[in-house]
Order: C-alpha cells, then structure tokens, then sequence
C-alpha cells in the first residue's frame, strides 16, 4: 500500500473523529453551562482551551463569548480544527479513495459535507444548534457503520482504525481535562453536588454516561470517573481500549516495533497511575503526559509508515526486523 | 418532452441515424420505434435517473476557469449512435494499420531517419518539432512501439466516410467514458438492446492491462503496474482513477515514486520501497522527469529517463511519442503509411495545408473565413480558428500568428461533421458528432469496438470537447439486428 495513500486514510479518519467529537464536546458543554453555578468561573474561554485552541481563537478575536467560540469550533475556516475544515478536509480526500474505499463512502461523505454547509452556517439558537449538531454525529456515525460493514479488514481499513483511535483518545483525554477548568469549593454540600454534576457531565460529552453507570456506578465521582474513562478496556471511547486497538492494527499491518513500544510505555502508564494522580492539578499535569504519549505514537507511526524510504536498502532492513 | 422521429428537424448534414427522407435508417428502425413510444413521463424519468447515476457514481471531470477549477457531471445524451459491423471492421483495419506505421516512424526519427534521408519527410519540421526529445535518440523501446494508447478522432463526411482528424498520442483521455456511457445504457435503457447484437466495449481495460503487462522488464513474474497522474485537479482525474481501479494497478503520484542510484522505479509503500514494472503515465512528456526535461516539474520523478532508457522501466506511451502528434506531420501520415507498410492508407485525412509552405500559407491567409486553422501542438480544442464562425478581428489575429510562426500552423477545410438525434430542450434535434476510438500496441494489436462519440450540444457548434460544452453518447457498433 502506498504511504501517501496510508496517510491521508489515517487523517480522513481522524478529521472526520474529530469533527464528530467536536459536536458531542459542544452538545455537552452547553447543557453543563445550564447546570453550573455562576462562580465555577466556566466560561466560553475554557472550552477554547479543552480544545487547545485558546491561543489560535485569541489571534482573531479579542474575548470569548459564545457566538465567537462556537463560529470558530463550527465553521470558522481560519481554523483546521473547526468541524467545517476538517469535514471539507475528509471529503477532499475522499475523492482521491475511489479505488480503495466502498464506492458509498464518497457518496456519504458528501452528503455530509453538503448537510454541513447548509447547517452549521446559520445555527443561532441553542436548541437547533442541538439538533444540527446531532445530525452531524448520525452522519458521521452512518460513515463509520458504512465502513464497518462493507470494507475487507485489510490495510486500508486498518489505517482508518488507526487514525480514529488515535483522535479518539487525544479527544477524550482533552474531554476529562474540562474538570481542571472549572474551579470551586469541594468541601461544601453545594461544591460536592456540583462536582458530582460536572462529572455527569464530562461522562455525557463523551457518550460514556450510561456505560459508566451499568459497569461502574450511578453516582458520578472524580477518580472513578477518570479510572473509567482512562483504564477501561471495554468502553470505546475510554483511552487504554483506543491504545487496545491500536496494538490490533499493529499486528495487523507490516512490523512496527518502535510504533508498538511507544504504545505499550503509554499504556502502563496509564494502568500503573495510582487513583491519586486523578484529581485537581496532578490529574491536570497527568493529561499532560497522557497527550504528549500520543503526539509520540503519531509520531513513531508517520516514520515507520508514511516516510520510511529513502533508499531501497530499508526494504531489505524493514523486512529483517519482522 | 417526448421523442418523436417524425418531427426531427434533420439540418443539412449527413445524418447518423435518420436518412436524407426523415426516415430512419435500416438499422436505427427498432431503436427509433422505442423512443418514439416512450410515454413522456418515462422518458423524463429515466433521463433523471441518468443524471443521478451520473452524480452518485461521481462520473466528472474538471473544467477550469478564471473563477477556479469547477467538478462537472459528466453530459451524456441518452440516444446512443449507432455503425454498422461491416463498415467498423474496416474503419478498425485502418486505424490499426494507422498506428503500426506512426510508430515505425517514431522508431525511424529516433534512429536512422531514413524517411528524412528519403525525402518523404522534410528536416525542417523535424527540426521544428516541439514534442521531438532529444533525450529519445538512440533508444528503440519493446516492440518498437512507442504510442502504446492512441486515440484517434474520427468524423463523417457529406460523402458518408470516416476521416481522421487527428491521431491523439501524447496522454488521450476518455476512455472511461466510453465505458461508463455503455453502463448507463445497459441499466436504464435495458429494453432497447434485445433488438440489437452490440459489440461489447468493456474488454478494454483487460486489453489495456495487457497491453501495458507485456512491457514489463521482469517478464514472468506478476507485473507491478502503477498510473501516474498529476493528481486530484487534473480534468481526466476520474479517469485515471477508474483505470487504475479496473485494472487492480496502483494510482500513484510523482512523490510517490522515486528512481535511487540503481535506475529502476520503486513506490513508497508502508513498508518500504516496491518495485515498479510498468508505468501509465498520464502527465506530459515535459513534466516527466526534473532531470531531463523541465526542471521546476514537481508532477514528475527525477531519474524516470534514467531507468526507462535503462530498459527497467517499461512506461506508456514512450516518451517522446508526441513526435508524430502533432498537426503538422498529421499532413503526412498517408505517405508515411505508403513508406512503411507498401500500403495505401485505408482511412482518409482531411485535406490539409501546412503554413509553413508558402503556397499553402498564402491560399490559408486569402481564405481564413473558410478554414479551421489548428495550432501544431495544442489539445483540448484550445487556440483553433474556425473560419465560418470567426470575427473579423479573431481572423487578423490568426493572420499575425501564422506569419509569425508558420511552422505551427495548419489550416483544413470546414468539415460537414454528421450530426445525431440529441435530447435538448423541448424535444429532440441534430447535433454534429464525431468519435474517438482507442488503439492499443504493444505485444498486440487492439481496436475498440466504436469509441466515444462525442457531441456538440450546442446548435449548430461543431466543438465536441467536453472542456468546451460537449457532451457524449454511448455508441453501438451493431452485428445483427435479432
């Protein structure tokens, strides 16, 4: 399979992830705005940094108020992370997969383009902002059901897998650092209530809340909430099941020992961190960590699959350390 | 809208399907019969099933203009045209007979230019010619064939005959059409083919596949093939891409392949470096390789030249292939079939007169409001003169371009092309045709069944190429009627 072919699946996939998680992160926030007391100083702005994109939003605009942020993580062009940019961004390449995706995906994928163009332009309300947002992560989903039912699982399908898990932990470790933004009292019958709230709410943004509650707990507390949403290998969304399907797609396609290596050290990371790195400011720098064990994956999986000849020597060195 | 062959207005040219009375020709008869009782509403329906299928299937091609490059469904009109058995095997023979000398005289210019040393074909316009590579001289390619794919665009006369028009060397494009106009076909007009033994045109891309395999330089092993497009913003791009689906071969892009001290092709692959055998390259020889030909080409794969003339790389067409298209030694492809073969050319040219002799050039200036004037070197219908319909000023402008350079200048009489019943606006009405066929050499030697017949939708254009308002029809050459 070629490495440009390779690559631009892997970033499809996760611009299409991205696109979907960016209204499910949206849809939630929203409502957890609705909930929260006015001095959990939750603001607008701190959305813009769950989704690391503070510092870019601040370059064009001078505060944060709602109709800016949601313009800019809508549709803002300006912005390669805004749903309308990396919805365009997955059907440009899409076009260019005729020969190895199921002939409807282009057609879906289209379909979703042009239902975005139409209607995340206009979206005012908060109610219909909802239901847009809704249709968008059916249509994506659709896609994803399209693929999964359709497609051979060889290595076209796996660099889709890759990329999706790749975005998808990314996503929900920026998810579960929205508890950092949001600072107030614990030691108050009203603060507990309230964390207990965000937390509900954190589960709700990642779709997680009714999977927690089966297998966990119908109480929403921190440390359990992060355990799930890090540890957990059942759950889709939560980290070590992504970094669990990452190692599948490893197997799946040529060798990749460093690729392979950088997962496994994330992985024990994560099922050797003790619940007390899972609240307030050490919960925050663990993030931290977390996000960085990911860029290092991306990283070791564009050298080995999209950049790996200069010579053709490395064949011969790719094939010796199968 | 409804069809009705009784209220088809035939112009004043030779008619594809209906005679000179208004009645349709034996073998239009049944198909006639069909449209012609086609309740209106069906008709409306399967016309918009057409055009969903069309955009559903993502059948386009780009056209560019000022405002940016635009994604166009690609127009298809959905009466197809119809040959006769008999007369295509004939028209087949020429255009195969056609390809086998053009390429003995690429192979000839090349080498020992024999046929300059005989005088048949003058030095000057060797030694004017755009698309002559130097970097060719000396190298005689497998099979001494260099236009592996050649489209060669037909029209028919007032007098009932093919003639040739043009031989399309380079990177012809259209193939796809062909294919997905016969589809279309077969899926919503399914009734109209139990009358009729139509010769099947899908064996073209395993001709194809065959075609470029047997250029392989590791002959016995399962041959690695890629098509090497420009990318995504070409106009033929949904071409490129069909084949390379049809034909199980890679579709690669000039970063995706590299050429290292050893001289042979290897694709970037996730795991590696992989072989590349064969090469279909669909960009300009000018864009083919930064070392040898233009240095600022980023659509290309320096070193390319290197491994082909090493004989590691088998590509299609051959560089330097555009030699013989070009509408300049277009005028003497008669005899260079006479030269070669000891054989009268079975297909015609349309008259032609070379600017570049003064004879031709003063009768071309004195009659530039008759005449199609074509530049040597351009496609696409791009920078042509066509006399009938031309200003005053667009003929000046000519007159000053030919005498400034009347190497690359020809000029032809205005053909009557035939026209063909064509669904427009408010029913149905002649539209001039004419018709692509595609010719393949290598190991063998292979001739669609037809081609694409291409139409100028607008009334009374003679333009054709899609690029320029042209739409196409699925075409039938018939065996029997059953």
């Amino acid at each position: 399979m070629l490495s440009s072919v390779a690559e631009k699946l892997y970033w499809m996939t996760r611009y299409l992830e991205r696109a979907e998680d960016t209204a499910r992160l949206i849809n939630a926030v929203t409502l957890m705005m609705l909930d929260m007391p006015r001095e959990s100083a939750f603001g607008w702005s701190s959305l813009l940094k769950v989704a690391g994109l503070d510092e870019l939003f601040y370059r064009y605009h001078s505060s944060a108020d709602e109709t800016s942020v949601m313009h800019f993580l809508m549709q803002d062009e300006r912005n390669p992370s805004s749903m309308m940019a990396c919805i365009t961004h997955a059907r440009e390449n899409t076009r260019t997969f005729r020969e190895v995706l199921p002939w409807e995906s282009w057609e879906w994928v289209n379909e979703m383009y042009l239902y975005a163009r139409k209607e995340l332009a206009p979206v005012k309300d908060r109610r219909a902002r909802y239901d847009v947002l809704q249709g968008i992560i059916r249509r994506r989903q659709s896609i994803v059901g399209l693929l999964a039912g359709t497609m051979s699982r060889d290595e076209v399908f796996q660099f889709l897998r890759l990329g999706r898990n790749i975005e998808r932990a990314d996503m929900t470790t920026r998810i579960l650092d929205v508890s950092h933004a949001v600072t107030f009292s614990a030691d108050t019958p009203a603060g507990l209530q309230y964390n207990s709230m965000l937390w509900m709410n954190i589960l709700k943004a990642l779709s997680a809340y009714q999977m927690y509650r089966r297998h966990v707990s119908v109480h929403a507390h921190g440390i359990e909430v992060v355990n799930f949403l890090l540890k957990d290998t059942a759950f889709p969304r939560a980290a070590a099941h992504c970094l669990g399907e990452i190692t599948e797609v490893l197997d799946a396609l040529p060798a990749a020992p460093q690729v392979l290596s950088a997962v496994r050290s994330l992985r024990s990371t994560i099922d050797t961190a003790p619940p007390d790195k899972f609240t307030g400011q050490v919960l925050h720098s663990f993030i931290d960590d977390v996000q960085i064990g990911l860029i290092g994956i991306d990283q070791q999986i564009r050298k080995r699959y999209f950049r790996n000849h200069d010579t053709p020597a490395q064949e011969e060195a790719a094939t010796a350390t199968q | 809208m409804k069809i009705s062959c009784s209220e088809y207005k035939k112009g004043p040219a030779l008619d594809e399907l209906i005679s000179p009375q208004g009645e349709p020709h034996a073998l239009a008869q049944n198909l006639c019969h069909f449209f012609s009782t086609l309740p209106e509403n069906e008709l409306a329906e399967r016309v918009s099933a057409v055009d969903k299928a069309i955009m559903t299937a993502g059948i386009t091609f780009t056209v560019y203009t000022e405002a940016g490059n635009i994604d166009r469904a690609w127009p298809f009109d959905v009466i197809p045209r119809m040959i006769d058995g008999k007369e295509w095997a004939h028209v087949s023979q020429g255009l195969k007979q056609r390809l086998t000398a053009l390429n003995m005289f690429i192979t000839d210019l090349y080498n020992e230019q024999n046929i300059v040393r005989d005088g048949i074909f003058p030095l000057e316009v060797l030694a004017e010619s755009k698309n002559f590579r130097p970097a060719c001289k000396g190298v005689t390619p497998p099979y001494g064939v260099w236009a592996h794919i050649c489209g060669t665009d037909l029209v028919r006369h007032a007098d009932g005959r093919f003639y040739v028009l043009e031989d399309n060397l380079r990177v012809p494009s259209g193939v796809s059409y062909m294919i997905e106009n016969r589809q279309l076909m077969k899926r919503l007009f399914p009734e109209v083919f139990k009358h009729y033994l139509v010769q099947p045109v899908d064996d073209y891309t395993a001709q194809l596949y065959d075609t470029l395999a047997a250029l392989s330089p590791r002959p016995g092993t399962r041959p690695v093939i890629a098509v090497l497009t420009p990318g995504i913003f070409n106009s033929a791009y949904f071409e490129h891409s069909y084949l390379a689906q049809q034909m199980g071969a890679e579709l690669v892009e000039g970063k995706d392949l590299i050429v290292p001290d050893d001289d042979c092709v290897y694709m970037k692959t996730i795991d590696g470096l992989k072989r590349v055998d064969v090469i279909y390259r669909r960009i300009d020889d000018d864009f083919l390789d930064p070392e040898v030909f233009r240095e600022d080409s980023v659509l290309g794969v320096p070193g390319l030249m290197r491994a082909w003339k090493s004989g590691n790389v088998g590509i299609a067409n051959a560089p330097g292939a555009g030699v013989a298209d070009d509408k300049v030694v277009y005028a003497f492809v008669p005899e260079i079939i006479r030269y070669y073969l000891s054989e009268e050319p079975i297909l015609p040219n349309v008259p032609s007169y070379l600017c570049m002799y003064e004879a031709d050039r003063e009768y071309v200036l004195a009659n530039l409001d008759k005449l199609v004037v074509k530049p040597a070197n351009e496609s696409g219908g791009y920078g042509m003169l066509i006399g009938p319909q031309s200003s005053a000023e667009e003929q000046q402008k000519f007159a000053r371009l030919i005498r400034a350079n009347p190497r690359n200048y020809m000029a032809q009489p205005t053909l009557s092309l035939s026209t063909a019943p064509t669904l427009c606006d408010g029913g149905i009405a002649p539209r001039h045709v004419d018709l692509r066929p595609f010719v393949l050499q290598s190991k063998g030697l292979y001739a669609t069944a037809g081609g694409l017949t291409r139409v100028a939708l607008r009334e009374g254009s003679l333009v054709v190429n899609s690029s320029q308002g042209g739409g196409s029809k699925d075409t039938w050459v018939v065996e029997g009627l059953l």
